[in-house]
C-alpha cells in the first residue's frame, strides 16, 4: 500500500483559490450621499439618506414600491430635475467628491458620465446602429470609422454583437425584449460613462433574458460602477456586491449583499428579504 | 447557457473532491502507521486532520453562500445539500483516522498481538468503498454507489469476527486486554469509516436520482 | 337517462326586447346619416361632373387637350337666337362671333344681323383663378399655422411648467376654436386689412385663416407630442442630450404623423371657409392670375379669387337659372375634388412617415 505525504496534496493549496472574485480587494468609495432629504413638492420622498457607494462594484437598491429607491437613483444623474416641483432640502450627493447639484455642475455633462438604463426598454425607433451612436451624434461626432468602432465595441460590451451584427441597420424595435434592453445598455456604454444606473432593468423580461442581463452586469462591473434598483430579491442576491434596503423613504440597512440575505441587522430588512411584506 | 456564478459550483465540487482524496489518504496513512508502527506518520495523520476540518468549513461556507445568494434548484440544490452532508461524513472519517493514529502510537511501543491481516483487509475494503463513493460523485454512476452500500456487510462481518477473536485473546490471556481493546476500537473505527462511505454513496444516489434510499433495503438491492 | 335541462336556454325578458329596440334606433340613425351624405355628394356629383366633362376641348398646342372649365377665367354667358337656333357662348367667343357675322353680312351686302342676347354673369368660362387662389390660401395659411402651432405646442408640452398660466393659455386656445369664422374674418379685416394696411390681400387671408385653424393645430400637435412615449425623452436626456436635441431628434419626428393628421382637418377647414376671407383676401372677380405681378412683393399684397367665395357669389349674388346652376355645381364638385386631393396627399405623406417611425 502506498502512502503519500501530507504536504504534496492539493488540499493545502485549495484555500489559496479565492471563492469570491471581488471580496479580495478593498473597494474605493465613488459616490457619497450625505444627509439627503428630497421632496416632491411638499411631500418628502427621501429622509436623511447617508450612503457610500463603491467604485467598480454593483450596488443593489431594494425595497417595496414607493420606498424611494428609484427616486434616489434618479437623483444620481439629476433626472429628477425634469420633474416639476422636486427639491433637495438638505444634504447632497457627491461623485468623486464633487457635489452633483452644485451650481457649476451641468446636468447634461453629468448625464454623460452617469448613464441610465430604464425599466421599460426604450430603444428609439431608429436602426440598431443609430441607437448605439445616438449619444455620440448628439455630441457632434461624425467620423464614420470612429462611430463604427464604437458601435462594435459597445454591442460587444453589451453581449449583443453576435446577435445583431448582420442587421445593424434594421430597426432596434425589431429585437426581442431582452435584446432591446441590452441595446439600451449598449447605447449607454457607447458614451463611456463611469457609472451606470439601472432602474429595474429586468422587470419586463423573461427569465432567460434576465439571466443574460445579469450576466452582462457581472461583466460590466469590471469597467463600470453599477447601481441597480430591483424588485427581485434573487436578482439583488445574484448580481450585487452590496445591498441597500429602503422603506418609506428611509435607508433601513446597507451592508454586503451576503449579510443582508444571511443575517440582516434590522427586523424590517429580514421581513422584506424573506418575503413577509413589500 | 453559462452563468457567471457557475464557477462557484465548480469550486465547490473541486473542494469536495479534494476532501474525498484527503480523507482516503488519511485512512491509508493511519493504516500504514498502525501496521508499520510508524509513530512519525501517525503524528502526521493527526496533524493533517486540520485540513479536513478546514475543508468542511469551507464547503459549508460555500454551500450556505450559494443557497443564500443563488437560490439553487433541482440538481444544483441537491449538489449543495449533498455536498454539505458528504463533507460532514468525510470530516467524521478524518476523526476516525485520528483515533486510529492515536491508538497506533500507543500500540507502537508494544509487541504485536498477532500479525495484521484482518484489519488491513477491512481497511482496504473501507478505502475502496470511499473511493468508489467519490467516483460516483464524479461520474454519477448509481449502480456503483449501490454496490458500495452492499459491501458494508463485508466490513461488518470482519468487524464481528475480529471482535470474537480479540475477545478470546482477552479471555485466554488478560495481559493482552489493553492491546486487544485498542485493536477492537480500531476495528470499530474502520467499521465506522465504511459506514460513512455508505452514507456518502447513498447521498450520491440522491444527487444523481433525487431518490432517498436510506433505511430502505429493497431499494438498495436493485 | 334524461338529458339535463339546458341552463343556458334563452329566457324572454324586458331588457332583451329593449336591446332590440335600441339596436334598431342606432342602426336607423346611422343609415339616415348615410343617406343624407349620399344625397349631398350624389347631387353635386351628378350635376357637377357634366360641367367639367363637357368642358374638354382639343387645342393645337401641347398637351392638345384642355378643360375650359378648369383652366380658364370666368366669363359672362351670352344666350341668343341665331338663324333659328339658340346659341350659348362665352363673352369672348360671342364678341368674335358677332364681329364675324356682322362682317359676313357686310360682305354679302346684307344689313347687319341683330343679336338679341341675354347675358348671365360668370356662367361661362372656368374657375382657374379660384383654384389657384384657393391653393395659395391653403398652402400659405397652413404653413403659418403649422409653424406657429407646432412651436407653441412644443413650448406648452415640453418646456412650460404646468401651472395656472399654462392652464389659462390652454383654455384660451380651446375657446379660440369655438369662435365663429365670421368673427375671425372681422378680426382679420380690422387688424390686417385696416390697421396694418395690407388691404385685401393674400397675406391678410393667410394670417386670418392661420389664426382660425391654430387651435386645432395646437391641440392636435400637443396630443401627438404627448403620444410619444416618455421613455424616448428620458432615454435621450440620460445620454446627455439637451432638451432641444431631444425634441428635434427624438420627439418631433415621431409626432409629425400625428401633427399632419390634424393639419389635414385644418386643410379642409381652411379651404372651405368663406367668411374669414370675404373681407380679407377674396375678390369677386380678378382677371389677372396671382403670378402676374409687377414686382415680387406685390404677390403678397394682392387679393385672389377663391373657390368657396366663388360658390357663394354665383349662388347668391346673381339670378338663379339653368345657366348659372351649371357653374355652381361644377365649382362645388371641383372644390370637393381639390380638398380630397390635398387630403389624400397629406394622408399618403403621413403614412409614409408613420411607417418609418413605428414603435
Amino acid at each position: 500500500m502506498e502512502t503519500s505525504s501530507a504536504s504534496s496534496t492539493p488540499a493545502s493549496r485549495a484555500f489559496q483559490v479565492p471563492s469570491r472574485a471581488t471580496d479580495g480587494q478593498k473597494a474605493q468609495t465613488l459616490i457619497e450621499i450625505e444627509n439627503f432629504d428630497f421632496y416632491y413638492g411638499a411631500k418628502q420622498a427621501l429622509f436623511d439618506i447617508n450612503l457610500k457607494l463603491d467604485d467598480k462594484r454593483v450596488t443593489a437598491f431594494i425595497g417595496p414600491s414607493g420606498c424611494g429607491k428609484s427616486t434616489l437613483l434618479r437623483c444620481l444623474n439629476r433626472m429628477n430635475d425634469l420633474i416639476d416641483g422636486t427639491s433637495i432640502k438638505r444634504g447632497g450627493i457627491k461623485i468623486r467628491g464633487v457635489d452633483v447639484n452644485a451650481r457649476d455642475v451641468d446636468s447634461i455633462e453629468l448625464r454623460k458620465r452617469v448613464g441610465m438604463v430604464f425599466q421599460k426598454s426604450n430603444p428609439f425607433p431608429k436602426s440598431i446602429y443609430e441607437n448605439v451612436i445616438y449619444g455620440l451624434r448628439i455630441q457632434g461626432e461624425t467620423n464614420k470609422a470612429k462611430l463604427d468602432a464604437v458601435v462594435e465595441k459597445s454591442l460587444r460590451g453589451a453581449a449583443l454583437w453576435d446577435e445583431v451584427k448582420d442587421r445593424l441597420h434594421e430597426s432596434g424595435l425589431g429585437l426581442s425584449g431582452g435584446q432591446q434592453q441590452r441595446l439600451c445598455i449598449a447605447r449607454t456604454i457607447a458614451v463611456s460613462p463611469e457609472i451606470i444606473l439601472m432602474d429595474e432593468p429586468c422587470s419586463a423580461l423573461d427569465p432567460i433574458a434576465t439571466a443574460k442581463v445579469e450576466e452582462l452586469i457581472h461583466e460590466l462591473k469590471k469597467e463600470f460602477t453599477i447601481i441597480i434598483v430591483t424588485h427581485s430579491m434573487q436578482q439583488a442576491a445574484r448580481c450585487s456586491d452590496k445591498t441597500a434596503f429602503f422603506y418609506m423613504g428611509k435607508l433601513i440597512e446597507y451592508a454586503d449583499t451576503r449579510t443582508i440575505f444571511m443575517n440582516p441587522g434590522n427586523p424590517q430588512t429580514e421581513a422584506y428579504v424573506s418575503g413577509r411584506f413589500g | 447557457m453559462k452563468r457567471f456564478f457557475d464557477s462557484e459550483l465548480e469550486t465547490f465540487r473541486s473542494h469536495l473532491m479534494i476532501m474525498g482524496e484527503t480523507a482516503i489518504r488519511q485512512v491509508r496513512d493511519a493504516l500504514k502507521a498502525l501496521v508499520d508502527a510508524d509513530v512519525a506518520l501517525a503524528d502526521r495523520v493527526i496533524a493533517a486532520d486540520d485540513e479536513l476540518d478546514n475543508l468542511e468549513m469551507s464547503i459549508d461556507d460555500e454551500a450556505i453562500r450559494y443557497m443564500n445568494l443563488r437560490a439553487p434548484v433541482a440538481t444544483e440544490l441537491r449538489l449543495v445539500i449533498v455536498g454539505m452532508k458528504a463533507s460532514h461524513d468525510l470530516e467524521r472519517v478524518g476523526d476516525e483516522c485520528t483515533t486510529i493514529a492515536k491508538r497506533a502510537v500507543r500500540l507502537a511501543g508494544e509487541p504485536p498481538l498477532k500479525p495484521y491481516v484482518d484489519i488491513p483487509r477491512m481497511a482496504n475494503i473501507a478505502i475502496e468503498m470511499l473511493r468508489e463513493a467519490m467516483d460516483c460523485f464524479m461520474h454519477g454512476d448509481t449502480d456503483k454507489a449501490l454496490a458500495v452500500v452492499r459491501r458494508d456487510s463485508e466490513v461488518d462481518a470482519i468487524n464481528k469476527q475480529l471482535y470474537r477473536e480479540l475477545s478470546s485473546f482477552m479471555i485466554e490471556d488478560p495481559k493482552t486486554t489493553t492491546r486487544a481493546l485498542e485493536l477492537m476500537f480500531i476495528s470499530k473505527s474502520i467499521e465506522r469509516i465504511a459506514d460513512h462511505a455508505c452514507n456518502i454513496a447513498e447521498e450520491m444516489v440522491f444527487l444523481a436520482k433525487a431518490q432517498d434510499i436510506r433505511h430502505r433495503d429493497e431499494l438498495k438491492k436493485s | 337517462m334524461s338529458t339535463p335541462a339546458n341552463p343556458f336556454a334563452s329566457k324572454p325578458s324586458r331588457s332583451r326586447s329593449f336591446e332590440k329596440v335600441i339596436l334598431g334606433v342606432f342602426r336607423t340613425a346611422t343609415y339616415i346619416i348615410l343617406i343624407c351624405g349620399a344625397a349631398v355628394f350624389g347631387d353635386i356629383l351628378l350635376k357637377g361632373v357634366p360641367t367639367v366633362a363637357n368642358a374638354f376641348k382639343t387645342t393645337s398646342t401641347f398637351p392638345y387637350v384642355t378643360n375650359t372649365f378648369l383652366f380658364e377665367a370666368p366669363e359672362s354667358l351670352y344666350v341668343f337666337e341665331h338663324e333659328g337656333k339658340t346659341m350659348e357662348m362665352g363673352d369672348k367667343d360671342y364678341r368674335a362671333f358677332r364681329e364675324a357675322e356682322i362682317a359676313k353680312a357686310a360682305a354679302a351686302g346684307l344689313p347687319p344681323p341683330v343679336f338679341k342676347s341675354s347675358s348671365y354673369v360668370y356662367s361661362a368660362g372656368g374657375i382657374w383663378p379660384c383654384i389657384v387662389g384657393t391653393v395659395l390660401l391653403v398652402v400659405g395659411s397652413m404653413t403659418i399655422a403649422l409653424f406657429l402651432g407646432v412651436c407653441s405646442a412644443i413650448f406648452l408640452n415640453e418646456y412650460a411648467k404646468d401651472g395656472p398660466i399654462v392652464r389659462f393659455i390652454r383654455l384660451a386656445i380651446l375657446n379660440l376654436a369655438g369662435v365663429p369664422s365670421i368673427v375671425f374674418g372681422l378680426f382679420g379685416f380690422g387688424l390686417f386689412v385696416i390697421y396694418l394696411d395690407w388691404n385685401v390681400s393674400l397675406l391678410a387671408g393667410w394670417f386670418t385663416l392661420a389664426f382660425m385653424v391654430l387651435p386645432v393645430v395646437i391641440t392636435a400637435s400637443e396630443e401627438s407630442l404627448k403620444a410619444v412615449p416618455k421613455g424616448f425623452r428620458e432615454g435621450s436626456l440620460a445620454l446627455g442630450a439637451t432638451k432641444w436635441q431631444t425634441i428635434r431628434k427624438n420627439v418631433l419626428p415621431y409626432a409629425l404623423p400625428g401633427i399632419l393628421t390634424s393639419s389635414i382637418l385644418g386643410i379642409a377647414r381652411v379651404a372651405g371657409e368663406t367668411a374669414p376671407i370675404m373681407f380679407t383676401a377674396a375678390y369677386v372677380v380678378r382677371d389677372k392670375l396671382p403670378w402676374d405681378v409687377e414686382k415680387a412683393s406685390d404677390f403678397f399684397f394682392q387679393g385672389v379669387m377663391a373657390l368657396p367665395y366663388h360658390i357663394y357669389v354665383v349662388s347668391s349674388k346673381i339670378p338663379q337659372n339653368e345657366y348659372t346652376s351649371r357653374v355652381q355645381y361644377g365649382t362645388a364638385f371641383v372644390f370637393l375634388g381639390i380638398v380630397a386631393l390635398i387630403a389624400t396627399a397629406s394622408i399618403i405623406f403621413r403614412n409614409k412617415l408613420r411607417s418609418r417611425y413605428q414603435w
